[in-house]
């Protein structure tokens, strides 16, 4: 029963099994906030602390995000390390094969505004946000595995809000 | 071979190298731009130091001009030796030492596109680490400037 009291749902018992009726907008976010699979996508130290949170000890898993090493299978995109000038356009075309609807966070200050490459570089694209449109920012160098949980909370929270038909392309 | 004894024999045989300060490092000698094939070619061959093995060539853009800097070394003798040469600051150019050691291709093809000195005589001079579509200059150089290039604040 954890699951029927999670859902705003009129449950009603009938002899023999149940009968639970719902929205299918209720159902369809439940499933995707609770099952956000997530692509590899680790350019730096970023990606240390993000295999780290997928290990046993902080544990992706139990938050249903597993790592797709396609992109035809993820809903989710963690940008985890730094995007060269010549790496933009490879972010932009695994973003584009991504199905909708499609997430994105940044994570650590590389992505969000270059980091410590924002002076005196001419490689390092200076935040992602110019690149893909972002939902979640994680500030950090690298962050720490719980401000990443945190990020995916909050994520998955935003998408338990969501309005059926209401993503669109940023 | 110590070092003395190889500084010692550097300059008593090779009087186209010039003993340069080096501090507690490798010895370092400066060689002039049109007799540096010419004198790779030959540490290479000298039995008594058979420089065999290349390890590095740096680019140094000091303002005033542009250094080439080439560290090789001596498996067979256990030797190491930096030749530095020292380009114009108006369009450096120098010839390349891939036919001395083919390790110089790589770092030629970087050092001609990060800097802007021309190689000569090199096989494979194309864009190496830069993106494709490239087009604003030789961002190593001191007084490279870009629109999205934001320089770190003098005091």
């Amino acid at each position: 029963m954890g699951l029927i009291k999670k859902l705003p749902v009129f449950a009603e018992k009938v002899p023999g099994g149940g009968i639970v009726t719902t929205s299918i907008e209720q159902v369809l976010n439940f499933a995707q906030a609770k099952s956000l699979w997530y692509l590899l996508f680790g350019t730096a130290c970023c990606a240390i602390e993000l295999m780290c949170t997928g290990a046993s000890r902080y544990d992706f898993d139990r938050l249903g995000m597993i790592f797709r090493a396609s992109p035809r299978q993820s809903d989710l995109i963690i940008v985890a390390g730094t995007i060269t000038k010549k790496m933009a356009p490879r972010l932009r075309t695994l973003y584009d094969q991504m199905a909708e609807p499609r997430y994105v966070i940044a994570m650590g200050g590389c992505t969000i505004k270059g980091g410590p490459f924002y002076y005196d570089s001419y490689s390092v694209e200076k935040g992602i946000e110019h690149i893909i449109p972002v939902d979640i920012y994680i500030p950090g160098c690298p962050p720490r595995p719980e401000s990443l949980l945190e990020g995916c909370l909050n994520l998955s929270k935003q998408i338990q809000k969501r309005k059926l038909g209401d993503w669109q392309e940023k | 071979m110590t070092k003395e004894e190889l500084k010692s024999y550097l300059e008593s045989n090779y009087p186209e190298l010039t003993y340069s300060e080096s501090g507690k490092y490798d010895l370092l000698f400066i060689v002039e731009a049109q007799k540096l094939v010419k004198t790779c070619e030959k540490l290479r061959d000298d039995v008594k130091l058979q420089f065999n093995y290349l390890g590095n060539i740096s680019g140094v853009d000091t303002t005033e001009n542009y250094l080439t800097v080439y560290q090789i070394a001596s498996i067979s003798n256990k030797l190491r030796l930096d030749i530095k040469v020292i380009l114009p600051h108006d369009n450096p150019s120098i010839n390349s030492v891939q036919s001395v050691w083919p390790a110089a291709n790589w770092y030629e093809r970087e050092i001609w596109e990060l800097y802007g000195i021309e190689i000569h005589n090199h096989d494979n001079l194309t864009r190496f680490l830069l993106p494709d579509d490239w087009d604003q200059g030789h961002p190593m150089r001191k007084d490279w400037d870009a629109p999205d290039f934001i320089r770190f604040p003098q005091k």
